[in-house]
């Protein structure tokens, strides 16, 4: 088995997890409604979870601990795609990219279930019962609100519009995309990119949202190379500020 | 706002600072109530209440409001207007006593969820379902099927085809819920740790 | 987290001679066998209202009691911490949405008392209105503020209102979570680098003598309440639940090596009451009456959340609903 292209397939993942589940915890104690408050809580800690279970399955491949992957690495070392990074901005982008992303990630773990990589795959099975929730979520919001007040219509398309060229960043190709898919440990992104467009277009069939083209739209890549936005670098200082105090001291 | 909190000072400018606008009435939604079976074979029992604009996003909100902790194998929603309420009663008095015995001639069109309160101040759980054609009816069908000589203090009745159920593929939605143990006290033991550096402590 | 520290006024009118006298009769008589009281019992105006007031408040520092440790949960070190962290600020806006839902089942809705929290009509726990400078602040919190809360909450799930009862035991189960959590993260910076010592030190002399407001006034200048305890709206005074509270935690901290800083705090082991320096009460009332070090933060911070939510709500909100307030 290619370890790097493993490596590489297991820090990308956690990195989105990772780094999605710390934005979307900033919303906690302010959200639109205490009981939705609550929910987008939850899902930010399965996110945080999932990303610590794959920093376990890297440090048995013999990378470090996994606080030390999520709290001392560089934004230039991270291969979470910028979708991820971008703020919050209001509570329309955070259920677009929750949405976008949700569905793409509850995709990946589905596929990944049948992993020829046995601890990927065992976890992905969990993974997949937690992210069942997430989708849940993600499309009734995605309904109620995508046909609901001209507000909402319109707020949720501007949001989408913006999100897509970074949501087509999540398929964003590794150099190992032909040793995964020929040692049967995931398919591949290509493969994930049509069912995930399917399903997008499936769902926004039921709102008020329009879906451009998906030829006109440009994906925005670089994530998955370390390439990242500006926002990326702030956030993990932010994040390691305490850690940082003392790296070595036990918190 | 300047704030020690990172996440206050991206707060956008919204609003005038201290201008309050009353909230609209309904501003925080309709009302349903959640019921929540903690493990297989055991009853359903009311857990409380969300606010929701329907039940369907009412399931998806009590979900997470209700059942983040030790175990649930079901969960189920159901609008709180839905909800046939009997008279309570207190002391030795049984409720049952004042709900009328069952007509020969209920046709049976539906059937209805029976909760029971037991003891006043603990939670509604469920008693039984029962086939009546209206909340009258369940009750006194209740009353022929579920009274025994346990006084129970309050009825309530819920008609099963207003209630938004666990479907079948939704069952493994608390699949890992018991692995989530830094929610659970027992994760955080600290004995040890505090063991170790009174030691120390005691040397220095 | 909720200690008692401003829930109760005088009452100048207890408005009893207005009650149908067969109709208290009853209700006492209930109380007096250990019966709770549901919501579509009789119950005299000034239970109701006292009552309103007290789980309302206690909804309120609830949702505000998210804000001073919501101040760590981007900066929370290591998964340990963050994800436990988010867990418990989490569970301080699911504790206000069960009592929220508790007070309504009394006849106030959710929007009436999201209004009178902005608009400063009514309070939460003063302790709130305090800043959280360092990660060891939110470790304070987290043990000791949380510690107090469940001194409070466990006395007053005792009490004789049955949805709020029922909200405190769940609410106390999940803060036993809390109060370990809270615990685990002190012995940590305790057995860990002087810096981390000296930072949660730093943290207790700060956070002293709010902890010390946090069950409220004096009894000997606290309102009277005789028919509330009666009630079992209150069932403890302050000065005994700030006793319980020093009873079960000073030896802990003491334990641990670090220096409460009250130079008179020991315990009387002839009265088994703790003596300490009489806590500024005049402090108190100023910051309740909003001039503590975040008050305006704190409300500002919540305006500016339901502002932000209003277009979803709006979104939500069908043509179909009507009011109705919680079953139980």
């Amino acid at each position: 088995m290619n370890n790097l292209a493993l490596k590489e397939l297991l820090y990308k993942i956690a990195d989105d997890q990772l780094i999605l589940g710390h934005r979307n915890s900033e919303w906690t104690g302010f959200g639109p409604l205490l009981e939705e408050d609550i929910a987008f809580s939850s899902m930010a800690q399965d996110k945080i979870g999932q990303s610590q279970a794959l920093y376990t399955l890297l440090h048995q491949l013999g990378e470090q601990q996994p606080d030390t992957l999520a709290f001392m690495r560089n934004a230039n070392q991270f291969h979470n795609c910028i979708l991820v990074e971008l703020p919050n901005g209001e509570y329309d982008f955070s259920l677009i990219r929750h949405f976008l992303f949700d569905t793409a990630e509850a995709m990946r773990f589905e596929l990944l279930s049948s992993s020829s990589y046995q601890p990927l795959a065992e976890l992905a099975r969990k993974v997949r019962s937690e992210l069942r929730y997430h989708t849940l979520h993600a499309n009734i919001w995605m309904k109620q609100l995508g046909s609901a007040t001209e507000e909402s219509i319109q707020r949720l398309q501007r949001s989408l519009e913006f999100a897509l060229p970074y949501a087509l960043g999540m398929f964003e190709k590794s150099p190992y995309e032909s040793d995964l898919i020929a040692q049967g440990i995931f398919e591949g992104e290509e493969a994930l990119a049509v069912r995930w467009k399917k399903k997008v277009e499936d769902i926004l069939q039921q709102t008020s949202l329009h879906l451009p083209e998906w030829k006109i739209l440009t994906p925005v890549l670089g994530g998955r190379v370390g390439d990242h936005s500006e926002h990326l670098q702030p956030l993990l200082d932010e994040m390691s500020e305490v850690f940082k105090i003392d790296p070595q001291a036990e918190w | 706002m300047a704030s020690i909190d990172p996440r206050v000072n991206r707060l956008p400018e919204i609003g005038k600072p201290g201008l309050i606008q009353p909230k609209a009435p309904l501003d925080q939604l309709g009302t349903f109530e959640v019921f929540v079976q903690p493990k297989e074979g055991k009853p359903f029992q009311h857990e409380g209440s969300v606010h929701a604009p329907d039940t369907e996003m009412a399931f998806v909100l009590a979900k997470e409001t209700f059942t983040r902790r030790f175990t649930c194998s079901s969960l189920y929603v159901v609008d709180t207007r839905d909800v046939y309420v009997s008279p309570i009663t207190e002391g030795d008095r049984n409720v049952y006593e004042l709900i009328h015995d069952a007509a020969a001639n209920d046709h049976e069109k539906y059937t209805f969820e029976i909760y029971h309160l037991n003891k006043r101040g603990k939670q509604h759980t469920h008693a039984g379902t029962v086939s009546a054609s209206s909340h009258e009816g369940a009750m006194a069908k209740a009353k022929q099927q579920f009274n025994s000589d346990k006084i129970i203090y309050n009825i309530w009745s819920i008609r099963t085809d207003t209630i938004r159920f666990t479907a079948a593929e939704e069952m493994d939605l608390w699949l890992t819920l018991p692995e989530k143990k830094f929610r659970d006290a027992a994760d955080y033991k600290g004995g040890e740790k505090l063991k170790e550096f009174l030691k120390k402590t005691n040397h220095a | 987290m909720y200690g008692e520290g401003n829930t109760f006024e005088g009452i100048k009118n207890d408005g009893l001679a207005q009650e149908d006298p067969i109709q208290l009769s009853a209700f006492e008589a209930r109380i007096d066998r250990g019966e709770k009281i549901e919501p579509t019992d009789w119950m005299p105006q000034l239970y109701r209202k006292q009552l309103i007031r007290m789980i309302e408040q206690h909804a309120h520092s609830e949702i505000i009691g998210a804000l001073p440790e919501g101040t760590w949960i981007t900066r929370a070190p290591g998964f340990r911490r963050k994800l436990a962290l988010m867990a418990k600020v989490q569970d301080e806006v699911g504790h206000a949405q069960l009592l929220y839902s508790a007070a309504e089942t009394l006849g106030k809705s959710r929007e009436e008392m999201i209004t009178d929290l902005l608009s400063g009509k009514s309070k939460y726990s003063n302790i709130f209105n305090y800043p959280a400078f360092t990660w060891a602040d939110s470790c304070f919190i987290s043990w000791l503020v949380d510690a107090g809360a469940i001194v409070n909450q466990l006395a007053n799930s005792k009490g004789s209102y049955g949805p709020y009862c029922r909200a405190l035991e769940r609410i106390c189960a999940e803060e036993s979570f809390h109060l370990k959590y809270g615990h685990h993260c002190v012995i940590y910076l305790a057995a860990g680098t002087a810096k981390q010592r000296a930072m949660f030190q730093e943290a207790l002399n700060r956070w002293w003598p709010p902890m010390m407001h946090f069950f409220g006034p004096a009894d000997k200048i606290s309102a009277h309440t005789e028919v509330l305890m009666k009630w079992k709206v209150k069932m403890s005074s302050n000065d005994d639940m700030r006793n319980q509270f020093l009873d079960m935690y000073v030896p802990k901290i003491w334990e641990l090596g670090f220096t409460i800083p009250d130079p008179k705090l020991k315990k009387n082991i002839a009265t088994g009451r703790w003596e300490y320096t009489e806590p500024d009460w005049e402090e108190f009332k100023r910051v309740i009456n909003g001039d503590g070090p975040c008050n305006k933060e704190r409300l500002e911070v919540r305006r500016i959340a339901e502002e932000r939510g209003r277009w979803v709500r709006d979104a939500l909100r069908s043509p179909k609903a009507t009011y109705v307030s919680p079953l139980a």
